[in-house]
């Protein structure tokens, strides 16, 4: 019990760090154009809120005080007030949230259902011309820049053969191209490194043995190899989950999604720091406890794995 | 993360034919990996010999060609074979300079990446101790987070231009590069020679140079590979999304956006250098691969 | 959820309708459909009529809102919320009130509200977009409940036109003040033919048809408007039924609207698309250079290419359906010969002429810039183009801080040119960066005067100068394309309000 404890202990601790990590980037960066005050307000704002906003993040401060300021206002969710909307920052952002969920988990359930048994079949069926060409596919898969995988599928499936719609947040039939484009990397390296795992597992020695004692093949690979396998190919999955985040920026751009990508990108070109700030964080935030949680759930299937 | 199988294979009861498909995939293997590094050194030279071989100045606009599929006679009587875009360019022409943009950011952001990587990847394995925990926390931090939201902010409030990209995009890679070297001079590093040379006087920097450096050098390459790759793509989402190489110098990204808006009448604009990009970053990735696997294996899995 | 199903089954009934009508071609082009959709090229921004005047925004606002006067797709004035309006004294207009009108929470309309709006819009304290609209204002009364008076500086002839456009919406004074002008934004109330339910960013606006309108029912319950800024998907929607109106329909594309289903209709813009500039700069303070980088400029090529022939070149700074208009003015002239002896002629130092420009939000702007920019560079110009986003640009206009050229597309707000070279090149108008003595009186005088003929000489004095000085170099004056169902009835206003009002929009039903 000590040992998951201190494993526990490791991780969040390094989870916090990051978080840090990213919160002290972002102040850093946006004081590297000096005064941050007139990046945060409407360019025609009064004196008198200039100086409301001034006084509140403490700008004639030394700087570790802004620091302070900056980080607890961060950890209360005040981000400031979006130029572009004239809302609260936390606000925009968190309306924007339910979009990309949708589409990352989409997306993720999407790949884990494609890949895991074309990684298995590909295994165990290792040199068919199967296992070729979906590792070929794969390959090219992990490989293609995820924003030309959009734009060649809104051209084939949508423009040319008119099968789905071409961008927008709909119905399901909105939801199956932009899932299929941010869900490819991870199609793509979940299959290889299931089939790599289950390969690995089928040649150990347990393996071997089962296979001796004249076990038919399909219990084998059922039975033994696949439970073993199973952690590796769960840890790798998981940690895909966060990468998708990543890729839902790019995604949420080509096919006009409203997620907090998009959201991150307008507010870039708007000028919006306050949300851009927002959704940075957030998206730290998001990507951090998923991760520790993959972790987590891996310390506690694999005993072995546990010391660093 | 190759798929390739080496020749022999353990012969299991019952299944002979793997063992030929084994070498048949082996050989198909070989070809494709020598087919990637071609295509990676037929591209340098026709980047590097750009001005040369594009048939059109890349940005010189003729608004009387305009999106013009390709063609060998085009309105302005000269030929087109990747078709022009809004402004009458030629694709193929931009897709040759392009070529260039992409692999020196790509170079460059290699260079940059693997010196901060390298330098802080062997400190932290041959000193060992806090300074080992504080840059590998920093680098486990880096990886855990979408790097290309950083970035963006990053260019947004920077703006965007040749040095900030080539600075972000090679910093985006350094934890890769840190990561392995750490493990393998932790190895190194604790091999009885080392202590040797300590003991007889020799300094940290020669200990370094001398025999540490020489023994990384082929992960540096493979890995300096496939973050080549990687950085490829990113500058082509960054220009993709408009915060890279701004127009009207041609970069991959760049004309896929361009192009964006005539994807259902001039789809060639965006086609083409998408197209190139992807076989690029395939190829490079599949040389990356089989360099590893040739210099250095242990680093699959990683 | 039954919205979802409700439009859903709409939907499919409309296609399946279409597609079992369909090879008779005059048959498809009619329609049950009781939901209008729209599908713009940006989303709204704003909702508070006082805030926005970008196309994106009027086309809801307009709609949402009322104003005292109404200018129909003719181009002619109609009464709105007044219903008749005189010049009682040289500088007294009084407007009187259609009785009977509501807002959309159930309030009547009064002339309160009518003077509280008016009064915002040039209050500092709110800040609005619109504060120079009504600078000929003094003051704005309302001795009762149903009538409205003005009282103008000097002889306004063109007051009635000044209300009808953005600026002159009217807002409920209890509401706004009651909740505030964030919430207002948020919730916006008015008179209009159709009321706020929806909002979802990004994504679309729902407006349901407001039933007591005074003007009568929209010819729809429901209205959605979509943000589709790409064009291939914007232009897709339309082809496969989602949608029945799309706006900004590239003069590239106008081609592929043209099928059994859908068309293209266009409206001359009431207005022009210039390079407004930066006269006081180096080198644009030089008349002569402002001359050689207009004669540089090969409209007819521009328009005939990037604009598939879907324009006109301007003569002049006065837009072709304006009063005043001089026909006999020949079109801007194309001489590049002529435009390297003017440049050399002026003593041109290489200095950077930069156009910052956006990327699709004033139709073929990057474009035109790229070309225009490799015009010049021909004669010799060291020219650059910089690419901005909307947000920037429009702190620019308001800091006046453009650093050479920009594109700007000045509506006519009042086809007359006092609304529109005049609001924006006046003293103290938003595109002040030049000025010229005899000019500004010219301009002043004609403003305050109720003598077309010598309104008329005025502009043409005017016009000289300006050609001679070029505060602007004028480059196109296109068609405002959209695409529509053929099912759809609908004219489009040559100044880019979007009128779903029952004179201006219908479906066709079988």
């Amino acid at each position: 019990m000590r040992a998951v404890a201190a494993f526990l202990a490791t991780r969040l601790a390094r989870a916090l760090v990051a978080v840090w990590l990213v919160s002290t980037v972002v102040f850093v960066v946006m004081r590297l154009s000096g005064d941050p005050v007139p990046l945060l307000l409407p360019p025609d704002a009064p004196r008198s809120e200039y100086a409301r906003v001034a006084k509140e993040l403490g700008t004639d401060k030394p700087l570790p005080v802004q620091y302070g300021v900056f980080l607890g206002n961060a950890l209360r969710g005040d981000f400031g007030r979006s130029i572009h909307f004239r809302e609260p920052a936390s606000h925009v952002v968190v309306g924007y949230l339910p979009a990309t969920a949708e589409l990352g988990l989409t997306a993720f359930a999407l790949a884990l259902i494609v890949a895991v048994p074309i990684g298995l079949v590909s295994a165990v069926r290792r040199n068919s011309l199967l296992d070729q060409v979906a590792m070929a596919v794969a390959l090219v898969g992990q490989s293609a820049p995820t924003f030309f995988v959009g734009i060649l599928l809104i051209l084939l499936l949508s423009l040319k053969a008119g099968w789905l719609p071409t961008s927008g947040r709909g119905d399901w039939t909105n939801l199956v191209l932009p899932a299929l484009t941010l869900g490819a990397f991870s199609m793509a390296s979940i299959a290889r490194l299931t089939r790599s795992a289950l390969l690995e597992v089928l040649r150990a020695d347990y393996v071997r043995t089962a296979r001796a004692k004249g076990l038919r093949e399909r219990v084998v690979v059922i039975k033994h190899a696949l439970r073993n396998a199973a952690i590796p190919i769960v840890t790798i999955t998981g940690l895909q989950f966060g990468t998708l985040l990543g890729g839902a920026v790019v995604t949420e751009t080509v096919f006009a999604w409203p997620g907090i990508g998009r959201l991150a990108i307008q507010s870039i070109y708007n000028r919006d720091y306050p949300v851009v700030q927002c959704v940075v964080f957030l998206s730290a935030l998001l990507f951090i406890v998923i991760n520790l949680t993959v972790e987590l759930i891996y310390g506690v299937l694999d005993p072995r794995i546990r010391p660093r | 993360m190759a798929s390739s199988i080496p020749a022999s294979v353990p012969a299991e009861a019952g299944v002979p034919s793997v063992a030929a498909a084994g070498g048949r995939v082996a050989r198909r293997t070989r070809l494709l990996a020598l087919g990637g590094g071609t295509f990676v050194a037929l591209l340098l030279v026709v980047a590097a010999a750009a001005p040369y071989l594009a048939p059109h100045d890349p940005v010189r606009q003729s608004l009387r060609v305009r999106l013009a599929a390709p063609t060998l006679e085009g309105a302005d009587g000269r030929a087109h074979p990747l078709g022009t875009d809004h402004l009458g360019r030629d694709v193929l022409s931009r897709t040759i300079f392009g070529a260039r943009v992409s692999l020196v950011i790509g170079f460059a952001a290699v260079v940059v990446g693997s010196l901060v990587g390298a330098t802080l990847g062997i400190t932290a394995g041959y000193r060992g101790g806090w300074v080992d925990t504080v840059i590998m926390t920093v680098a486990d931090a880096q990886l855990a987070f979408p790097f290309i939201l950083l970035a963006i902010g990053i260019i947004a409030v920077l703006g965007p231009s040749f040095p900030t990209l080539i600075v972000v995009i090679g910093l985006s890679g350094w934890p890769g590069y840190a990561r392995v070297l750490r493990a393998q001079v932790m190895v190194l590093r604790s091999r009885e020679f080392v202590d040797a040379i300590h003991a007889l006087g020799g300094t940290v920097v020669r200990i370094v140079s001398r025999h540490i450096v020489p023994n990384i050098l082929s992960s540096l390459v493979v890995i300096g590979t496939l973050e080549l790759a990687r950085s490829i793509v990113l500058e082509a989402t960054l220009s993709f999304l408009g915060l890279g190489i701004q127009p009207p110098t041609p970069s991959w990204g760049g004309m896929v956006q361009e192009g964006r808006e005539y994807l259902d009448s001039a789809w060639w604009i965006s086609t083409c250098p998408g197209l190139v990009l992807m076989l690029t970053s395939v190829a490079v990735s599949r040389t990356g691969d089989w360099l590893r696997d040739l210099l250095d294996p242990t680093l699959r899995g990683e | 959820m039954s919205d979802l199903t409700r439009r859903e089954l709409l939907k499919a009934a409309g296609v399946a309708g279409a597609a079992a009508l369909l090879p008779s071609g005059a048959q498809a082009q009619t329609t049950q459909k009781k939901e209008l959709v729209v599908a713009q090229g940006g989303d709204i921004s704003k909702f508070d009529p006082h805030f926005s005047t970008s196309s994106n925004d009027i086309r809801i606002s307009f709609n949402i809102f009322d104003n005292l006067v109404s200018r129909h797709p003719d181009g002619k004035l109609y009464p709105a919320l007044a219903t008749e309006w005189k010049l009682t004294n040289p500088t007294t207009w009084t407007f009187k009130l259609r009785p009977g009108v509501k807002w959309h929470n159930g309030d009547p309309l009064t002339s309160a509200d009518v003077k509280y709006s008016f009064e915002r819009t040039w209050d500092p304290k709110v800040n609005t977009r619109v504060s120079t609209v009504f600078t000929t204002v003094e003051r704005v009364e309302a001795p009762d409940p149903m009538t409205v008076v003005f009282t103008t500086k000097k002889p306004d002839p063109l007051l009635a036109a000044r209300v009808a456009f953005y600026g002159g919406q009217i807002v409920p004074k209890k509401y706004v003040e009651a909740v505030g002008g964030d919430a207002f934004n948020a919730k916006p109330i008015g008179t209009g033919p159709v009321r706020f339910v929806s909002w979802t960013k990004d994504d679309r606006i729902v407006l349901e048809a407001n039933a007591d309108y005074f003007g009568g029912k929209p010819d729809f319950d429901r209205m959605i408007v979509r943000a589709i800024p790409e064009t291939a998907p914007r232009i897709a929607s339309l082809l496969k039924g989602e949608v029945d109106i799309i706006t900004q329909l590239p003069p590239d594309h106008g081609e592929r609207v043209a099928t059994a289903t859908t068309r293209m209709a266009g409206a001359l813009y009431a207005g022009l698309y210039v390079l407004a500039v930066n006269s006081k700069v180096a080198p644009l303070d030089n008349p002569l250079v402002k001359q050689a980088l207009s004669l540089a400029i090969d409209r007819e090529l521009i328009v005939k290419e990037l604009w598939r022939g879907r324009g006109i070149v301007p003569n002049s700074q006065i837009a072709k359906g304006d009063n005043h208009y001089d026909s006999s003015l020949p079109p801007l002239k194309y001489d590049p010969k002529e435009a390297r002896d003017r440049l050399k002629k002026s003593g041109y130092k290489n200095e950077e002429v930069l156009i910052e420009t956006t990327s699709g939000y004033t139709a073929n702007d990057k474009p035109m810039s790229e070309a225009i920019v490799a015009m010049w560079r021909d004669i010799g110009v060291n020219a650059k183009v910089e690419v901005l986003e909307y947000s920037v640009r429009a702190q620019k206009n308001r800091d006046k801080t453009f650093k050479g050229l920009w594109w700007s597309d000045p509506t006519s707000t009042l086809s007359d040119p006092d609304g529109m070279f005049w609001r924006l090149l006046s003293p103290g108008g938003p595109q002040d960066y030049w000025r010229h003595a005899k000019f500004d009186e010219l301009g002043d005088a004609a403003r305050f005067s109720v003598d077309e003929k010598f309104r008329g000489r005025a502009y043409k004095e005017m016009t000289t100068i300006f050609l001679e000085h070029l505060p602007w170099i004028p480059v196109v004056q296109p068609y405002e394309d959209y695409g529509l169902q053929k099912y759809v009835e609908w004219t489009p206003n040559p100044n880019q309000q979007f009128e779903v009002r029952r004179f201006a929009f219908k479906f066709r039903r079988a």
